[in-house]
């Protein structure tokens, strides 16, 4: 969700102070509905159909030139171990409650309301127009802010070397170049055998979400719930839950990028402003003195 | 030292006191030259309107300079404190140490500075105020730059988000306050018809004995007599 700095400072209080004191107020306001329109497009996830066979995983890297990763394996489904910046999709096995064991798919959320898009600072990451966030590396400058502020942890970093801090960021792009081109959708998507992910429109991807859920409730499953409705103003990524969001290390609220949106628009802003005042100030002094002070009577 | 003034036969008897060490004038130019390049870089990140100029290859290239000239803006002063701890510990104590002559200084500083009304300015010790509020930002300025931009360049990824936020906030606030002081100083130090001394001492550590009397009274005649002479002034003045 765009917000012009106009509607920053009203949501968040007039002034600098005000604004970091109304970072919270500011995020539950965006954080109450979703800023997606029906026709943007989404991912659903339904882990009830997911049978872990990984070719949403392999779909992604095979389109993506995403190279294999090797890691010593801790279990039968934990490999890689997460996502990174080889790895833009991946599929974990959630075995907290050991009765009810099952899959889960995990890759860029898609947020409405982006904190990496709000932290790049030089225009990397950004939403494209039908709602998913997009990403031009030619753009990137290896800053990693975006790793930073993300609170599903999904940017990652390529780092070449840290010394010099020469790096590229990395993340799920909705499969972009399929879209751009008209290709189609996004692999994983497209790939998955047994449709426990689609995608589509959002408003349809939300009732096929809802009706989903409903079946489930009746079949006895009592906590099932849909995640990204208006989490982070809506995701692009919905998924159905059987459990709270933490159940499935997902933030139940994930932090609004308003200190980002502070610092950015605020801060920098200020910033700015004050040298520019600054440097004019010291010039028109310069000049005064110039005319003013006498230089004979200078010691 | 004698001189001969331009375009006159008279010549002029200038006693020079040292007021800088070698690696003092040194520390300030290494600081000079790697603030600069540090703040150009850091500007192409920071400034919306410069978001083009610091895209992909180029934006890459800025980065890696900005850390180049971090490690000789880092290393400088750990050098100085090395080498000279008495003369930094000294340095230190004379830089934090504000007084009531302070408040009538920036009181005094406009009317002096634009329109050169020498008459009510305070005495000053080595260091006068300008001078030391500078000085003071800066020793705040090395040290929380150094912390936060150790932290970003090497804590990407161990130390905590909230932590990482927090570095880059006081690095780009710590940038806005010494960039402004840095516009200040250069009006003064290198500009300032009044201050064409600076750049002697700063060139060769010395001031004249005359302009030490006029703009560090404390530091020539001695905190108690200046202090004395300022009062006697003040009553002239007054009467």
């Amino acid at each position: 969700m765009e917000l012009s700095r106009r509607e920053f400072i009203k949501l968040s209080g007039a002034g600098v102070g005000a604004s970091i004191a109304g970072a919270t107020s500011a995020g539950s306001v965006l954080a109450q509905s979703s800023a997606f329109s029906p026709e943007a497009l989404a991912i659903l996830y339904d882990p009830s159909k997911c049978i872990g066979c990984r070719a949403c995983q392999m779909a992604c890297k095979q389109w993506n030139g995403l190279p294999a990763e090797t890691n010593d394996a801790t279990g039968l489904y934990e490999t890689p171990l997460g996502l990174s910046a080889a790895t833009w999709n991946i599929i974990k096995l959630n075995d907290r409650d050991p009765e009810a064991t099952h899959f889960f798919n995990y890759q860029c959320m898609h947020c409405a309301d982006a904190a990496c898009v709000t932290a790049c600072p030089s225009g990397a990451l950004f939403k494209d127009p039908e709602g998913f966030t997009a990403y031009d590396p030619d753009k990137c400058i290896g800053c990693g802010y975006c790793t930073q502020w993300c609170p599903y942890g999904v940017p990652h970093l390529q780092v070449e070397s840290t010394l010099t801090g020469v790096a590229k960021a990395a993340k799920c792009t909705f499969c972009q170049d399929r879209i751009w081109s008209g290709i189609g959708g996004p692999s994983c998507a497209e790939r998955c055998p047994v449709g426990a992910l689609e995608w589509g429109s959002r408003g349809d991807m939300m009732d096929l979400a809802t009706m989903r859920v409903d079946e489930l409730k009746a079949g006895g499953l009592d906590g099932v719930r849909i995640y990204g409705e208006t989490e982070a103003s809506g995701l692009g990524r919905l998924s159905i839950l059987y459990d709270e969001p933490q159940a499935y290390n997902l933030p139940a609220d994930p932090a609004s990028p308003t200190v980002a949106r502070v610092w950015q628009s605020v801060v920098q802003s200020l910033g700015a402003l004050a040298i520019a005042g600054v440097t004019v100030g010291a010039f028109v002094a310069f000049v005064l003195s110039r005319g003013r002070i006498q230089m004979e009577e200078v010691e | 030292m004698s001189v001969q003034l331009r375009g006159s036969d008279r010549l002029v008897h200038i006693r020079w006191i040292p007021k800088y060490t070698f690696l003092e004038r040194l520390g300030h130019w290494v600081h000079a030259v790697t603030y600069i390049p540090l703040a150009f870089t850091g500007f192409l990140i920071f400034a919306p309107l410069l978001k083009g100029l610091s895209q992909g290859d180029w934006g890459e290239a800025l980065r890696v300079t900005h850390r180049l000239f971090a490690v000789g803006f880092g290393l400088m002063p750990l050098i100085y404190i090395v080498f000279q701890p008495g003369r930094f510990l000294m340095n230190v104590r004379e830089n934090f140490r504000f007084t009531r002559y302070d408040i009538e200084w920036v009181k005094a500083a406009f009317p002096y500075y634009v329109l050169g009304r020498h008459a009510d300015m305070p005495p000053q010790p080595r260091f006068n105020t300008g001078e030391r509020l500078n000085a003071a930002m800066i020793m705040v300025g090395y040290v929380l730059f150094g912390v936060t931009g150790l932290l970003m360049w090497f804590g990407k990824g161990i130390i905590p988000q909230w932590m990482f936020q927090t570095a880059v906030i006081i690095h780009d606030l710590t940038m806005i306050a010494t960039f402004c002081m840095f516009i200040i100083h250069f009006f003064l130090a290198v500009a300032h018809p009044l201050m064409w001394q600076s750049l002697i001492s700063m060139r060769y550590g010395v001031v004249s004995e005359s302009y030490a009397r006029e703009h560090h009274a404390m530091w020539y005649y001695g905190e108690e007599r200046a202090k004395q002479m300022w009062k006697e002034h003040q009553a002239e003045a007054g009467s």
